[in-house]
């Protein structure tokens, strides 16, 4: 299916190395894409891309932490609790947005639209507290923009369902 | 003599091997670095840290090359202010280690400890404790009291399936990737990788089929810890029970050197049984590897349907005899047959069998007759090419890489020899030029240098262009291996002298490193050669069977069905069957004698590369079945008086006598053993096993003609006529599959049944679409007058008009011993009413 | 004095080629190709320019180490910004990306490399995007593909996301990751100037150590040199994160110190007393806040003098509220959480560390577990194959060694019951 429905962005990604091999963590994001998450079935693809064993493709998934290799929400939110957010409050924000959501650590919401986590240091410790979703930053966040970047987020969600 | 250089351990110089690393370095001059990632047969990773040492460099005068001296007078070392891994570190001249010091001792302490944080010590309950390197180097450097606390553990996946035969035990894993560096570097099939990272690390196959290689048993050999165990010996015995009696596999030619792993055993009423076979170390042979058939095909010596009795044949019906009735009968047909007797061997028939039955067939003779000495299977020959160039005396797979030419023609190695395809692979990994000729594509494609695609028939023709080739021509080395794949016994023979000619014309003969090599189908195919068995005394036998034939370990009439009537009872003929199981070709016999199975007995076998090799009883033997050689010398005695020989020692030394080539093999030369390296047997602390090292014996290749200066001028064989297919016709070709149903097998290793494929046939595209046939579909395959049924398998690089077929997978409508026309018609599926 | 790296807090729009260009933009590119490769290696070299990712190995030496070989050489720019109080290369790679890839383009040309290969972390998703837009205008312009600016040498550039680890950082696990390997430190011999990527001769630089190159070579080793120190010369960025009035990045000439550092960047937050300080991120050793620490200078030597590292002078500031015990636990989860897991020492004492401290911070260990964790980080040291297990032993050791008695409070003087995990409302999802 990939191969089909992403060939030029496919074809692209094995010019740019000498070795197939090196395409495997390029075509799980294009995977991810395409499946939401990183599949069987999606590692079975790019492996028959990359002429290697998927369980090759399986170990490089598992490695990297932005593969998801269970289906999240439909936003995926990882939110930094390292060190230099918390001394600006990371903490303190995170337990209020899972509050907010009503959801532990690592959970997703029963709607299944938010998944929220915590992640180690995204590079953005002058802004926090901060997050990423769907690995799109937001930052300097306060609970009172998080709830409207959640209800706006919880709207589209719902309108996409109502397509 | 290899370069050395110096290296300073502790003080002291030593000559060490140029190159080397420093584990290695320093287990040669006797000095143990502890490892657990580590190990010679695999590239080094500094993963474990467990060999760090105090590295440094003596400072070399530049005009002597002697060491400076500091002012005590020792050598001056400057010293690398951090531990370094010895196993990423290769000597260099003047390199100085210490290995005994506190910062040395605290190092490897501390690397046990934080080990054993992650470990749950259970080895009382574990399968490689009292073999184990990690409890091993426990007692030498383990703390006495954990400070780490139990309820931190983690707790994991205690019997993870990584496939059927092999279970991962996740909290006893110390994440060192031997396994997996196995699998991707000697194997070539990376099914094994680590998921995850840091603690969380962890081994897993997401692999269709999971982790199903033919080596996969090797990995719980080399695993330092009891995390990788077989299912076939889980919880089977404890290590230090076992006794390791040395043995020689039975299944194909290679001759791997095994270690049958035995003990006192309660549920079998107090008898010695083997509970598993591991692999022996010998370097020139299998190092330290079997394929999983080896490791797992024991189970038929105490299968419950072992024959133990002789059976005579009366009224129609086999009926339980005495050994003193079923012998007397036998010599009194063989007296009464007026030398019209014949005999023919399988492929694990002992060389004292082969040369007791001998003596049977030529006192019957009243002398020498090699006609009437059959091997089976009987499609491949050439032998007379083997005994000129063969595989020079002193060759070693393991030494073969740049320089050395390795062609293989007519054979899917990883199916027939699987430990030889292995060496090769891994030759040609060192730099070796593999050459493949298929008429279909095998697995040793992938590492072979040059795919030449062949026709059936077109093998001369293909053999002949080799000459021109500069990598056969300039090669330092060349060795050919001949299989038969597509071929019949007249067609094998001609490819033997074909090859031969390649290798005498560009002066590989009479060198070590080079030289033929048939890739026989049975373990002791070339032992029956050598005493004076061949294939077209098989051939003759067959197409005219004498008033007495006896088939020892040759089960005719499983491999091709055509010699089912060959053996229908008949007034004046009389068929004496040897066999452990009651075979197809054991019912149609006259009298049928129980044979013994290789762990019950002693003999010797020899090897495709012509090494005579010695197997020890290993097993408390059945009541009843004796061995062959026994059998048949008691026949000899009742027909002639003779003497019988005491022992197959003794047996041994009369061939050593007789035979020209077996001069000097007595049972005490092939039971020598010289230090080998790696060193990994006895009582080595990490490498793990207690039964690889060798106390059975090297044996003994004999030399060729060729290395004993004479190299004969071979001819190459005219091209022969391609065989012409009518249109619509289909050349029916057996090929090989490792894991097929022939009896002694499918008794062997129950583990395996479900890995041996259902019957199938594999077609080319172009001749499915005519047939109007699809992957997966049934068809019905006739050839030869028998009519089969298959699962299709479709595969473009199949040639044309070709039905590929693996033997001995469908027992009830065997396939074509050689290659024939035959026709393939679909089974069309009637949609049945529920 | 104008921004040297921080560019775009004096041009806005730098980062777009146009911007660019008509502020000299690749006019370093242009020079160095009038000039031997070796020539501007050794210009480089005298400049004395030292990697700005940490380590601080002078960068005109790590290319002069690359063989005059034939066949493929490749340069790969480390963007992979993970270690906890770092964010300038993300603004160098948002805001400045034309003289990164002017840098690294001078870079490739030195050594003759065919290829340059940018490892950003993945987490700069919306980054990627912009840097392969700007690399298609730069080729548009001739600087990239064939034949650039007319010298007969060609070398491409291409973006590759890492995709969450900080281990990727590491050179040779950057490495591994870009060959589609796990990003698992490599053994060195062999080094990767011999034998990096693919196994071919490759050059490892920072995403600040390449933005300097095109200046230095416009304006030439002198000037570079006239910067900062003499052993330490050159302007630094330094990121200014934790109890800080206006954190964000500054870019300073190497030699200031930490007292004008942290003035600069409106002192500690809130008028509160300063406690300690993070040089260089979670991986340097914490400093007191004591005067004389405050009085030194900023550069390689004087930071290493006090028992710390300037590393990649990721400035983390913690006030006087400050837990340390709870703050040593912070890093010890990123420590443990980004362990790669190859080597012992490392996989296993980064748990043991998470483990003990947890168990201290939930007031459920004795003060025989202070002791202990000093012990297991001591057992660490020197043993792992890269720098990481070092580095995750630095916060447990500094923190010991200068507020051991707030180990002490949290202990009991009797066993207690097991420490259960994540079990902690603060450390949220403990790991």
């Amino acid at each position: 299916m990939l191969a089909e429905k992403y060939q030029e962005r496919i074809e692209k990604i094995f010019a740019k190395y000498p070795d197939k091999r090196s395409a495997i963590m390029p075509l799980l994001y294009v995977a991810q894409e395409a499946y939401g998450w990183i599949s069987p079935e999606a590692i079975n693809e790019v492996a028959a891309l990359c002429q290697i064993d998927p369980t090759q493709v399986k170990s490089i998934a598992g490695f990297y932490t932005m593969f998801r290799e269970t289906p999240k929400g439909k936003y995926w939110l990882q939110v930094c609790n390292d060190l230099p957010c918390a001394l600006r409050g990371a903490d303190q924000f995170y337990q209020e947005l899972l509050d907010y959501l009503g959801i532990k650590d690592g959970e997703t919401t029963a709607d299944g639209v938010f998944t929220v986590e915590h992640v180690m240091c995204l590079a953005a410790c002058d802004k926090a507290p901060m997050l990423q979703c769907n690995f799109h930053f937001h930052e300097n966040l306060t609970m009172e923009t998080m709830k409207a970047l959640i209800e706006q987020w919880r709207a589209e969600a719902k309108a996409a369902q109502g397509k | 003599m290899t370069d050395t250089v110096r290296l300073i351990i502790d003080g002291v110089v030593h000559q060490v091997p140029k190159g080397a690393n420093l584990v290695d370095a320093a287990k040669m001059v006797g000095n143990d670095i502890p490892v657990f990632c580590y190990h010679p047969k695999l590239a080094p990773v500094g993963m474990c840290r467990m060999c760090l040492v105090e590295l440094g460099q003596a400072g070399i005068d530049k005009d002597t090359g002697a060491f400076q001296l500091d002012d005590k007078g020792q050598p001056a070392i400057r010293w690398q202010p951090r531990l370094a891994t010895a196993c990423t570190t290769v000597v260099t001249d003047g390199m100085a280690i210490k290995t005994t010091t506190p910062q040395v001792t605290e190092a490897r302490d501390d690397i046990v400890e934080f080990l054993l944080t992650s470990h749950p010590l259970d080895c009382p309950v574990c399968d490689k404790g009292g073999e184990c390197p990690l409890q091993n180097l426990t007692m030498r450097h383990g703390p006495g009291e954990s400070r780490f606390l139990y309820e931190e553990k983690q707790h994991l996946a205690k019997h993870y399936p990584l496939g059927d035969l092999i279970y991962l035990d996740r909290e006893r894993c110390i994440q060192c990737a031997r396994c997996t560096r196995f699998q991707e570097e000697l194997v070539g099939d990376a099914v094994l990788a680590f998921h995850e990272r840091g603690r969380r690390l962890q081994i897993v196959t997401t692999s269709n089929p999971p982790f199903d290689t033919y080596f996969s048993g090797n990995t719980t050999d080399i695993c330092p810890v009891g995390a990788l165990t077989t299912a076939d010996f889980r919880f089977g015995a404890r290590p230090w029970e076992l006794t390791g009696v040395p043995s020689i596999c039975p299944h194909c030619p290679v001759g791997c050197n095994v270690s049958a792993s035995t003990r006192l055993d309660r549920e079998s009423g107090g008898k010695i049984v083997v509970k598993r076979i591991m692999p022996r170390q010998n370097e020139s042979v299998n190092e330290i590897w079997i394929c999983d058939k080896g490791r797992f095909g024991h189970h038929h010596s105490r299968h419950g349907e072992r024959l133990t009795q002789p059976l005579i044949r009366q009224g129609g019906k086999l009926v339980p005899a005495t050994w003193d009735q079923a012998l007397a009968l036998i010599a009194e047909k063989i007296s009464a047959a007026d030398g019209d007797v014949g005999a023919i061997a399988g492929g694990m028939v002992s060389n004292e069998d082969l040369w007791e039955l001998r003596q049977v067939v030529e006192n019957a003779h009243g002398g020498k007759d090699h006609k009437s000495l059959g091997v089976y299977p009987y499609r491949l020959s050439g032998a007379e090419w083997v005994a000129k160039v063969g595989l020079s005396k002193g060759s070693n797979f393991g030494q073969m890489g740049k320089g050395t030419t390795i062609v293989v023609i007519a054979s899917d190695l990883s199916e027939e020899a699987p430990i030889w395809y292995l060496r090769v692979k891994n030759a040609a990994d060192r730099g070796a030029h593999l050459i493949t000729l298929n008429a279909r594509p095998t697995e040793l494609d992938r590492f072979a240098k040059s795919k030449l695609k062949i026709s059936y028939g077109g093998e001369i023709a293909a053999l002949k262009s080799l000459t021109e080739k500069p990598e056969v021509k300039d090669a330092a080395n060349v060795v050919i291996f001949v299989g038969g794949e597509g071929l019949d016994r007249a067609g094998h023979a001609t490819l033997m002298q074909g090859a031969a000619s390649v290798l005498t014309s560009t002066g590989h003969a009479g060198k070590v490193n080079n030289g033929l090599i048939g890739v026989w189908a049975g373990a002791n195919t070339q032992g029956a050669f050598d005493l004076g068995y061949s294939s077209e005394a098989t051939e003759s036998l067959l197409n005219k069977r004498p008033a007495v034939l006896i088939l020892a370990d040759a089960d005719i009439v499983a491999e091709d069905a055509a010699n089912v009537s060959l053996l229908a009872h008949r007034e004046g003929k009389f068929t004496v069957v040897s066999e452990m199981f009651l075979t197809a070709t054991a019912a149609q016999a006259d009298v049928v004698l129980p044979r013994q199975s290789f762990v019950e007995r002693d003999g010797t076998v020899t090897s495709g590369e012509r090494r005579v090799q010695r197997f020890y009883t290993a097993q408390t033997p059945l009541d009843g079945p004796r061995p062959d050689w026994k059998v048949f010398a008691e026949i000899n005695r009742l027909r002639t008086g003779s003497k019988p020989k005491l022992s197959a020692a003794a047996v041994m030394k009369e061939i050593t006598e007789k035979i020209a080539a077996y001069k000097g093999l007595t049972y005490a030369e092939l039971g020598k053993v010289n230090k080998q390296f790696p060193d990994v047997g006895g009582d080595d602390p990490y490498y793990g096993g207690t039964a690889y090292e060798n106390k059975g014996g090297l044996g003994v290749q004999w030399p060729t003609e060729a290395d004993q200066g004479k190299v004969p001028s071979v001819s190459m064989p005219a091209v022969g006529k391609a065989r012409k297919l009518e249109s619509g016709e289909l050349l029916i070709v057996p090929i090989v599959e490792l894991f097929d149903r022939k009896p002694a097998f499918a008794a062997s290793a129950p583990l395996l049944h479900s890995h041996v494929p259902a019957p199938y046939v594999v077609l080319n595209s172009g001749d499915a679409k005519t047939l109007n046939l699809v992957d997966g579909d049934k068809a019905i395959l006739s050839s030869g007058g028998v009519e089969g049924e298959y699962t299709v398998r479709v595969d473009a690089a199949v040639p044309a008009q070709t039905a590929l077929v693996a033997r001995n997978l469908n027992l009830k409508s065997p396939t074509p011993a050689v290659p024939m026309v035959g026709s393939i018609r679909k089974v069309e599926v009637v949609a049945s009413h529920v | 004095m104008a921004n040297i790296l921080l560019r775009e807090k004096d041009i806005p729009g730098i980062g777009q080629y146009d911007t660019y260009v008509q502020h000299g933009g690749y006019d370093g590119l242009k020079k160095a190709l009038g000039m031997k490769p070796d020539e501007v290696i050794q210009v480089v070299k005298d400049s004395n320019l030292r990697g700005r990712g940490g380590a601080g190995f002078p960068t005109g030496m790590k290319w002069s180490f690359v063989p005059k070989t034939e066949g493929p050489k490749y340069i790969t720019v480390n963007a992979d910004e993970s270690e906890p109080g770092t964010f300038k290369d993300r603004q160098i790679l948002e805001y400045n990306f034309q003289q990164l890839l002017e840098g690294s383009l001078i870079c490739a040309y030195a050594v003759q490399a065919s290829a340059v290969y940018i490892y950003a972390r993945g987490e700069f998703w919306d980054i990627g995007p912009h840097m392969e837009a700007e690399i298609e205008k730069a080729r548009k312009a001739g600087w990239v593909g064939q034949n650039i600016g007319g010298s007969g040498w060609g070398c491409e550039v291409y973006v590759h996301l890492g995709a969450g680890a900080y281990i990727c950082g590491e050179e040779s696990a950057l490495l591994n990751s870009i060959e589609g390997k796990l990003g698992q430190p490599r053994v060195r011999p062999p080094f990767p100037a011999v034998a990096g990527l693919y196994a071919r001769p490759t050059v490892i630089n920072n995403v600040e150590t390449l933005a300097n190159v095109p200046q230095i070579i416009v304006q030439g080793a002198a000037w570079f040199k006239s910067i900062g120190t003499e052993k330490s010369p050159g302007p630094k960025i330094f990121c200014m994160s934790g109890h800080i009035e206006k954190p964000g990045n500054y870019e300073f000439p190497l030699g200031l110190t930490f007292r004008q550092l942290i003035e600069a960047a409106g002192g500690v937050r809130g008028g509160k007393k300063l406690k300690a300080i993070l040089p260089s991120g979670a991986s340097g050793p914490l400093l007191p806040a004591t005067d004389k620490v405050l009085d030194t200078a900023l550069t390689y030597e004087d930071v290493a003098a006090l028992g710390s590292v300037l590393g990649s002078a990721s400035v983390i500031i913690l006030d006087e509220s400050t837990d340390m015990v709870w703050a040593t636990l912070k890093m010890a989860r990123f420590f443990k959480h980004e362990s790669c897991g190859k080597c012992t020492p490392c996989r296993e004492g980064t748990y043991w560390l998470l483990k003990r401290l947890e168990a201290i911070y939930a007031k459920k260990a004795t003060p025989a577990d202070v002791q202990l964790i000093e012990d297991v980080a001591k057992q660490m040291q020197g043993k792992s194959l890269c720098a990481l297990g070092d580095f995750a032993t630095s916060p447990v050791m500094s923190a010991l060694k200068y507020w051991r008695d707030e180990f002490l409070a949290y202990t009991q003087p009797q066993k207690p019951a097991p420490a259960k995990a994540g079990k902690d409302k603060v450390v949220a999802g403990g790991d």
